[in-house]
């Protein structure tokens, strides 16, 4: 599904990314870990084509995200709240949403009503906007749009960031069950450990913009993970 | 503790990466700041002898103490609508062990500091010892002069005091506006005489010193006032007028809903203008572009100075498009990223944004019609204008705002914010009034001057024409500066 290939990012002399090689198949459920400034951000926004690297090429399904458009109509994206029109109500943000993926007001209801439970009576129907919600409201809003036109790529960075116990567990039975049954490629980052191994059957570890590791999950995953951050705090 | 709060002030504006990437602008600001100081000052020195020239059988002193309730009343209006509130970030001392008496004592403290309270003395020293001294005697001047002073740093403790219980109670602020605004009708209307009230009230205290005592206690009084309100709201929460907006879920129009996603775009920028602050700003600015004829065209000689009547005629009818084609790009810095991970067509995107440019345009230049009362060539110079707005200048901005490279804050107040607007911006209003100029100027040193107007119109016909290949123009530009404009919308 995505291809990098010898990907760098560099500011000013600083290499923050150096990727030669990285094969994420489809229904594979990817996740990145790594300290503050590992370049987890910057891989995933080369990877929506939202900064230029300075050498190298994604690829999503064969195509340049750079020189193509296609990768949008299955692509869902939320990293910050620089995704979210913040003078819009929820409401107005998700029907903007729909519009751009010509999706009906019957998707819509349906998207509501699927979204019902993670949206806890919290977002809907408040008369309120974007930017007068909380941080975990709004992040609740980023991932939901994200996941409205049922993408076949997901990217989410630091997706249970901000979310009360609640979401968060919520948010997992989602991925998992979008994967199980829509075999979409994830592609997610967290501080959290925890929910990475738990969300995730392939795990990377990032450091300084190079893959220091590369992990099959399994039983064992979470302990190796532990084992390596502790090393390095 | 006052000076620690002062240096940690001072290090928030240095440090802020607004200040560092617009120095430039912050050193044009400070030079016209000091030009207007030093017209004051000019003012203020040579004031006697304009007074003699004009008023020569009058008492300066009595004229001069006649203008300063006017005065006091307009700066406390000009104060209420620009001064902006200080704002110490209270939140990071309220849990540290420092008393609130000097966190407060702070914060009206350094509302001292405002260049409005400065400007009044360019004028009122020079004053004092060309005027009053001469006519009073040194004594007298100094009473005089530190009355005055007294008054400016009340008016200045009574705006901010307002402007908080804004906030808090809108009510009473109304009802103070309404007893200002009938003040001032009745001084219109004769049936009180404000410069009577002031030049007898300031004579009165020069003579009878004890009277000096009433400024003063009014300082204390506003003093208190504000001090005892901000003791019982000194809370993050109360400090900020943050009202939760509630919006209503219109249905939205049906006409925009059946153009599909070119609705929805159309239907967002109307959003941004109305929920934003600082477009909001910009709304309520718009009727004075259209007041702009009332200024000149009532005045005959203005009536030949056809390259005037251009200028004029442009930023009526463009004057709306400009702001808004201007920052196309930079308006949505806040959620630009979000845009571009969408699959969105940019061309219809920009084309879309075209069409909003072409319809401010048409309501402005209808808005205008009504000066055809002032002559049809009003009108046909408006309509040249027009159709040059339409047809080239949109154009140009739009691909000027290609080159937005940063973020604008759209929670900001727009009058006199100058954040966010780079030196492209103002690149970009150099065609907006000089070329009509330059293409009329021929025509009309040839001696055909209704041509050269027909010819500016004709050339926005044209642009018209070509519309679809400069929007294509436009988004090959947009493509090539995307990365650009979102890596420098993300700087906060």
């Amino acid at each position: 599904m995505i291809e990098i290939r010898n990907l760098t990012k560099i500011y000013g002399t600083q290499t923050v990314l150096n990727i030669p090689e990285l094969k994420i198949g489809k229904g594979e459920s990817f996740g990145l870990v790594g300290n503050n400034g590992a370049g987890k951000t910057t891989m995933f926004r080369c990877v929506l084509d939202l900064i230029r690297p300075n050498t190298g090429t994604v690829l999503s399904m064969n195509n340049n995200v750079a020189n193509t458009e296609t990768w949008k109509h299955y692509t869902g994206s939320y990293l910050d709240d620089g995704f979210l029109i913040d003078f819009l109500t929820p409401e107005e943000y998700f029907r903007f949403v729909a519009d751009v993926y010509q999706l009906s007001a019957g998707d819509l209801e349906i998207f509501y009503h699927d979204f019902e439970d993670f949206f806890n009576n919290e977002v809907l129907g408040k008369r309120k906007l974007i930017r007068n919600l909380s941080s975990g409201n709004r992040q609740k809003i980023g991932i939901a749009a994200a996941l409205m036109p049922k993408p076949e790529i997901l990217v989410l960075d630091e997706p249970f960031n901000s979310l009360d116990p609640t979401t968060q567990i919520r948010l997992k039975t989602i991925l998992k069950s979008w994967q199980k049954e829509k075999e979409i490629t994830m592609l997610i980052s967290s501080h959290d450990l925890n929910h990475i191994k738990e969300v995730c059957n392939r795990i990377v570890i990032l450091h300084e913009g190079i893959m220091v590791q590369d992990l099959v999950t399994n039983p064992d995953t979470l302990r190796v993970l532990e084992e390596y951050f502790a090393v390095k705090g | 503790m006052f000076f620690k709060f002062l240096s940690l002030q001072i290090k928030t504006a240095t440090r802020s990466p607004m200040w560092q990437k617009n120095l430039a602008l912050n050193l044009v600001i400070g030079f016209f700041l000091l030009l207007f100081a030093l017209y004051l000052l000019m003012l203020g020195l040579f004031i006697h002898k304009i007074m003699n020239e004009m008023l020569p059988h009058q008492d300066h002193l009595r004229v001069f103490n006649g203008i300063l309730l006017y005065y006091f009343l307009g700066d406390l209006l000009i104060r209420f609508l620009m001064q902006s509130l200080p704002v110490l970030t209270i939140e990071s001392f309220l849990h540290l062990p420092v008393r609130k008496g000097t966190i407060i004592r702070y914060m009206i403290g350094r509302t001292f500091f405002d260049v409005l309270n400065f400007l009044p003395l360019f004028i009122l020293i020079p004053v004092t010892f060309t005027i009053v001294i001469p006519h009073e005697g040194g004594m007298r001047a100094s009473l005089w002069i530190s009355t005055l002073i007294i008054l400016v740093l009340s008016n200045n403790l009574l705006v901010i005091y307002l402007k908080r219980l804004l906030g808090v109670k809108p009510a009473v602020v109304g009802v103070l506006g309404l007893l200002f605004i009938s003040l001032i009708v009745l001084d219109r209307t004769n049936l009180i005489s404000l410069s009577g009230i002031s030049s007898k009230g300031f004579d009165y205290i020069m003579h009878h010193p004890v009277l000096a005592l009433l400024p003063v206690c009014w300082l204390i009084f506003t003093y208190r006032l504000q001090y005892q309100f901000l003791s019982k709201h000194l809370y993050p929460d109360e400090m900020q007028k943050k009202k939760a907006e509630e919006i209503h879920d219109r249905a939205e129009s049906r006409f925009l809903k059946s153009m599909g996603l070119t609705g929805s775009i159309i239907s967002l920028e109307f959003k941004l203008y109305l929920r934003n602050k600082r477009t909001k700003t910009i709304l309520y600015m718009a009727p004075v572009f259209l007041l702009y004829g009332l200024i000149f065209y009532p005045q005959p000689i203005y009536h030949k100075q056809d390259g005037f009547l251009l200028f004029v005629g442009v930023f009526m009818t463009g004057g709306m498009m400009l702001n808004y084609a201007n920052y196309a790009f930079g308006y949505e810095s806040g959620y630009f990223d979000g845009l571009l991970t969408k699959n969105i067509d940019f061309n219809r995107y920009i084309h879309v944004k075209y069409y909003i440019s072409v319809l401010i345009c048409t309501v402005f230049y209808i808005l205008t019609i009504p000066y055809l009362f002032y002559g049809y060539k009003i009108l046909l110079i408006n309509t040249a204008m027009y159709l040059y707005n339409i047809g080239v200048l949109s154009f140009v901005l739009l691909y000027f705002a290609t080159f937005n490279k940063k973020r604008i804050d759209l929670s900001r107040g727009g009058a006199f914010n100058y954040q966010g607007i780079g030196a492209m911006n103002w690149l970009a209003l150099l065609p907006a009034f000089i070329l009509p100029l330059l293409i009329y100027l021929p025509f009309r040193m040839s001696g055909h001057p209704y041509m050269g107007i027909a010819f500016t119109g004709f050339l926005g016909i044209l642009g018209l024409f070509f519309a679809k290949f400069f929007i294509r123009l436009i988004t090959k530009s947009f493509y090539q500066r995307k990365y650009i404009m979102a890596g420098s919308f993300r700087e906060k």
